[in-house]
């Protein structure tokens, strides 16, 4: 009896060090996201509805709605809006595109395929500003190597100024994402294709099912999952993302490819308006909140038909 | 024999598309260095050539010596190995709790903490988190460059780690206790030396994640002396007629480090790639 209420007294006490221990090794990881991360979003939340200016430090009050106002009426905001629609979508469906193509072709069993497999991630290793910078020169209307090859191969009668011209920007630095983020589906698609059963294709081949059969009976359905979670992280990443567009167009030619975030940094960077650039932040997360919302309703939807 | 062609034929046409695939993803990188080794007059040829008649590191000397390169890669350097240091110091204990006590109620709150703090980009935080620096007195230092970008690598290194602790069995550090040992110790003795791969392909994610990074470089810093590489490239891209030879030499000098980890420690790295894209 005595013995038995040592034992429980000595398994509480275990537990109790070990809950000790389970909070104090992830305390450190928990000061860095509360600091850094749980502070800043309360306060972007706040200063969206107070007057804040990020060099007269005499501004302030509350604003009530005032931010959200001047933003909305910005006369660039709905071709931000649209912008940041059209960057999004086109990015993501070209990087599915070519990222399914590359992962079905690096799924075939030939030889050298690692080395292939290898040198298809390089794009993604490479900084966003390198990228940028590397296909600005290409792309270069005067001495840039792919007009020159364009105009030499009769594509073209005159250089094409990509970067410079309103109605060929958006399409370009479209383009150079695709370049630089398709790498991450072709090794998410990958490491989806070796979990399907070879057996299922054998099977399939006696049947005398087509490939293209093949592909839409039994790869398509088995890429479902992982695809929902790539283009959801991906239609975040890509709305969010201010980079690209700042190092290769800055928003230009003449607000051709003006997006929200590039608003958000100058209205905080360029206007000092830290009350603004908050409220088009906070509205954004609202977006972007939406967007996990649709996303957590399709993923249920889709576990519960797999799942039968 | 009617088989026979076909598959040759299949096979030859994968090797084609493979090679399309190979040109699209390197010919970038081969234009940059061809570009980089180019003097000017053949940098501003109408029609560029794939051959370099005189060619020169002209343009690797000028970006390191007279605009101070040298600075901002030593820079680049010191950011990303401390913000590798830090993140793996503490993902290492988070993920290691997160394996071992995923049953209890603070793990869970701790991954869901995580798993949101993973879906709030760093740029609609840009603004508090440049006042917050500014508060703090650490604005134009590296400082502020490493405790972010520690920040935004947590999550992912958690659970990378914990996934890696979860392929070590339980029983190895129980042994270790019983014969005394602390947890800590038995960490450091017993159980990361086996995790090496692990820790490694970590933390050149979160070296490269750092090396990379633009916006809180470009944000928080306005004086060359603790600039990075990657705004250093933007200023001077930016600084009057643009000089494409030496844009393209700073470039391959940014990429070098991410080629050569890359090259030397592919293995580790797509294997730490697939599993953390699988887990997603």
């Amino acid at each position: 009896m005595a013995a038995g209420r040592e034992v429980r007294a000595g398994a509480v006490s275990r537990r109790r060090s070990d809950t000790r221990f389970a909070w104090s090794a992830m305390a450190p990881a928990w000061v860095f996201l509360v600091a850094l991360i749980g502070y800043p979003l309360v306060l972007v939340v706040l200063d969206a509805f107070s007057h804040v200016n990020l060099i007269k430090p005499t501004v302030g009050g509350f604003a009530g709605l005032d931010n959200f106002a001047q933003v909305v009426s910005d006369p660039h905001f709905p071709a931000a809006v649209g912008n940041t629609l059209i960057w999004t979508v086109g990015s993501v469906v070209g990087e599915y595109a070519v990222g399914l193509g590359s992962a079905l072709l690096l799924n075939r069993p030939v030889r050298g395929r690692g080395a292939f497999r290898a040198l298809t991630f390089i794009p993604w290793l490479v900084p966003i500003i390198v990228a940028g910078m590397t296909w600005s020169w290409m792309l270069n209307p005067d001495f840039g190597i792919v007009n020159s090859l364009l105009v030499k191969g009769g594509l073209v009668h005159r250089p094409i100024n990509f970067l410079g011209d309103a109605t060929w920007a958006m399409p370009t630095v479209i383009f150079v994402n695709v370049w630089r983020s398709f790498p991450f589906f072709t090794i998410s698609f990958l490491a989806a294709l070796q979990a399907v059963p070879e057996e299922l294709y054998e099977a399939a081949q006696i049947d005398g099912a087509s490939p293209w059969q093949r592909f839409r009976d039994i790869t398509f359905p088995d890429l479902r999952s992982v695809s929902l979670i790539i283009v959801f992280i991906h239609v975040i990443w890509t709305s969010v993302n201010f980079d690209f567009i700042w190092v290769m167009t800055q928003g230009g030619p003449n607000y051709a490819t003006i997006t929200l975030p590039i608003l958000i940094y100058r209205y905080a960077m360029q206007q000092f308006d830290v009350g603004m650039a908050s409220a088009l932040s906070t509205l954004m997360l609202i977006g972007t909140s939406l967007v996990f919302v649709v996303y957590y309703r399709y993923r249920r939807k889709l576990s519960e038909e797999i799942l039968g | 024999m009617k088989i026979r062609t076909y598959r040759r034929v299949t096979h030859a046409v994968i090797y084609v598309l493979l090679a399309i695939l190979a040109v699209y993803c390197l010919f970038p990188f081969a234009w940059m260095v061809i570009s980089s080794l180019k003097p000017i007059d053949e940098i501003r040829m109408r029609v560029p050539t794939f051959t370099i008649h005189r060619p020169t590191l002209d343009n690797f000397v000028n970006v390191l010596v007279e605009h101070n390169f040298t600075t901002y890669i030593r820079n680049s350097l010191v950011v990303s190995l401390a913000a590798c240091a830090l993140s793996l110091a503490i993902s290492l204990l988070s993920g290691y709790v997160f394996s071992r006590f995923y049953r209890r109620r603070a793990v869970k709150y701790t991954n869901f903490f995580m798993l949101v703090s993973q879906m709030i980009p760093g740029v609609l935080l840009l603004v508090p988190l440049y006042i917050t620096m500014r508060n703090l007195g650490i604005l134009e230092s590296k400082i502020s460059l490493i405790l972010a970008y520690t920040t935004f690598v947590i999550p992912l290194c958690t659970f990378m780690l914990s996934s890696a602790y979860d392929s070590i069995p339980a029983s190895l550090e129980e042994a270790a206790v019983l014969d005394g040992c602390g947890r800590l110790e038995t960490l450091r003795r017993v159980i990361l030396p086996i995790m090496v791969p692990s820790i490694v392909s970590v933390g050149l994610y979160a070296f490269i994640n750092a090396w990379n990074e633009f916006m809180f470089g470009y944000v928080f810093i306005s004086q060359d002396a603790n600039r990075t590489i990657t705004p250093a490239i933007m200023l001077f891209k930016g600084a009057n007629s643009i000089n494409w030879g030496g844009l393209m030499a700073a470039s391959v000098i940014a990429v070098l480090p991410v080629a050569l980890i890359f090259l030397f420690l592919q293995r580790y790295f797509m294997s730490g790639l697939m599993s953390g894209a699988v887990k997603g």
